[in-house]
């Protein structure tokens, strides 16, 4: 397995390298063609072919395009470009270190290319690796207060004789809601671990988009039946390529941070239509807004609890959304968020054909 | 005194099979307890419950297995328990013959209905009683005539086509439950007809825009992201 693996590196195909490699040739033998009209002197195909091969050998990855490319200008070289012309002459005198350039170019080149992008997959990996950190530490502080104050409120019940049957309900709600709240986290979590990294694929299906939206409200409302909400889809079947199960932790993250953070929010409008390409999905709600300050880093995930107004409530604003994140940035897609006259609107965009999310 | 339903909770979590116990007591159930996959096995020919409650993560084997072993020699109603993410595991105790399934965590409202609608499924050995008494089958303004081949909704006729009315009249039969893509899939197209989901999207689709008010908020076709439909269950017949 990592033989091949590395060998993959080494040696990958791929179309866009493919037809990289024929334009970048072609354009040479056009180039040597028209410079040929001009001039009829031999001596500007050699520099042409090794700016062709540095080029490839740069813009491709791994050495098999680099290394086919040295090859074969030599051969057009030696072929097309050099007296007697359509005819191969290996006798020539400078034949030898033509070739000897033409490899010694694509070779540095492509272990230069391989080096950079190697240095860049690290710096990416340890990034990464610093954000999981980082998530691990706030959530875990996040997740001591709720247990703090179910333990306290449990204990409360317990351990205080005399307490009325309406203080000990008080006690257990809390301890309920907290309880679910925590719930909420978990399943947040879970969704990253489904994510999983690049190297693994999230597994789409095509999903009817009203269904995914229908199930989402209906959830909701069972949580929150003093919120109206509606839901609108347009009359054509939109199938969207997606794991339905994450998109449906996008909309109810966004619908429960429409209530929690709107802070005023009764009714939640929830839809979906498409615009060329792409399904859009919006969950617009009339509740306070986004506070202007946070507007600009909501998305990136380092919003704390304590620069936000109200302390408590807000302890799930920043995850919840990085979650959002991303899902959608792993089904290719984007988001925003803005806020309106009256409320705000967070909006993600997918790609509806699988072609346009590569 | 009227005869409790047996309810055996196959669970190895104390607290959680604790709180499930309580509540069927003191809604009318009788329950059992086993902790293992194997205690289970016994219990299940000793105690002949009506119904089993079982976690798929079991400390001795999988649930999957004491389904497949169960479903062997008996029809009885099973109601597996699972985490929402492990949607697979759904599928595939719902393709062995489990009747519905619960998503942990759950609240009690939730649990009595699977639980009451599971046992009434046996009871009136499916197709419901109300298909076999009269032909149809009803729910709010909607109802499914299998005589007529007809879905009528508040008394007119919705004109669906042939698969659409498949689609409906077989989830009609289980309404309440839980039928995966698959098995709907296997039933209309035959088992050779392989995971096509886009045909049953489409169908479904066109089913909702011609049974329901708003189609992307559906009052009798539920989705269950991940697993199957369900239809809306008629409440009254409880």
């Amino acid at each position: 397995m990592p033989h091949s693996h590395t060998k993959n590196r080494l040696f990958p195909v791929s179309l866009r390298d493919f037809l990289l490699f024929t334009l970048i040739l072609a354009s040479a033998v056009g180039l040597c063609f028209l410079l040929r009209l001009a001039d009829s002197s031999d001596g500007f195909a050699s520099p042409v072919f090794v700016l062709a091969v540095l080029l490839i050998s740069r813009f491709t990855d791994g050495y098999l395009f680099g290394l086919l490319a040295a090859v074969l200008s030599v051969i057009c070289i030696n072929y097309i470009f050099t007296y007697p012309y359509l005819e191969f002459n290996f006798t020539l005198s400078g034949y030898p270190l033509t070739f000897l350039t033409m490899l010694g170019v694509s070779l540095v080149t492509c272990t230069m290319t391989t080096k950079i992008k190697e240095q860049e997959r690290l710096r990416v990996e340890s990034e990464k690796e610093k954000m999981r950190a980082n998530l691990l530490r706030s959530v875990s502080h996040d997740i001591r207060t709720p247990l703090t104050s179910i333990v306290g409120a449990t204990s409360a019940v317990l351990e205080t004789p005399g307490l009325s049957k309406e203080e000990q309900r008080v006690f257990l709600e809390d301890a309920r809601n907290e309880a679910q709240w925590l719930i909420r986290l978990v399943e947040n979590l879970l969704s990253i671990t489904r994510i999983g990294d690049e190297n693994t694929q999230i597994r789409k299906e095509q999903e009817a988009a009203e269904e995914i939206l229908g199930e989402a409200a209906r959830k909701f409302r069972k949580r929150f039946p003093h919120i109206q909400v509606s839901v609108s889809a347009p009359d054509e079947l939109l199938l969207v390529p997606m794991d339905a199960i994450l998109i449906e932790q996008v909309l109810s993250n966004l619908l429960e941070n429409a209530v929690i953070h709107g802070e005023c929010t009764t009714a939640i409008q929830l839809s979906v239509r498409r615009e060329g390409g792409k399904a859009i999905f919006s969950v617009r709600d009339n509740g306070h807004g986004i506070p202007a300050k946070e507007l600009p880093r909501l998305f990136d995930g380092t919003l704390k609890r304590s620069e936000t107004p109200s302390g408590d409530g807000k302890r799930n604003m920043g995850l919840g959304l990085s979650v959002c994140m991303a899902i959608v940035h792993a089904h290719g897609g984007t988001m925003e968020a803005e806020n309106l006259s009256d409320g705000a609107e967070f909006v993600f965009r997918l790609p509806v054909s699988e072609k346009e999310s590569l | 005194m009227t005869i409790r339903e047996k309810v055996l909770i196959v669970e190895d979590e104390k607290s959680i099979a604790h709180f499930i116990s309580t509540i069927l007591s003191s809604n009318g159930y009788d329950p059992l307890l086993a902790r293992t996959g194997a205690e289970a096995m016994t219990m299940l020919s000793s105690h002949c419950p009506d119904l089993v409650i079982l976690d798929l993560g079991l400390p001795d084997m999988d649930g999957i297995e004491v389904l497949r072993s169960l479903r062997e020699w008996s029809s009885l109603p099973v109601v597996v328990v699972s985490a929402r993410s492990h949607e697979r595991d759904k599928v595939e105790a719902l393709d062995l013959g489990a009747d519905d399934y619960l998503t942990k965590p759950f609240g009690t409202a939730e649990l009595l209905a699977r639980v009451r609608t599971a046992i009434r499924h046996t009871r009136t050995t499916s197709p419901s009683g109300e298909i076999a008494q009269r032909g149809t089958y009803t729910v709010g303004d909607l109802t499914i005539d299998y005589n007529k081949h007809q879905v009528l909704v508040r008394g007119e006729n919705v004109h669906l086509t042939l698969s659409e009315f498949r689609i409906v009249a077989l989830l009609g039969k289980y309404a309440g439950r839980v039928l995966s893509y698959d098995y709907i899939i296997k039933e209309l197209w035959g088992p050779r007809a392989g995971g096509n989901n886009q045909i049953l999207r489409v169908n479904m689709a066109n089913i909702r825009r011609k049974i329901e008010k708003n189609p992307a908020e559906p009052e009798y076709l539920f989705t269950e992201v991940g697993v199957g439909y369900r239809l809306a269950e008629n409440e009254q017949s409880v």
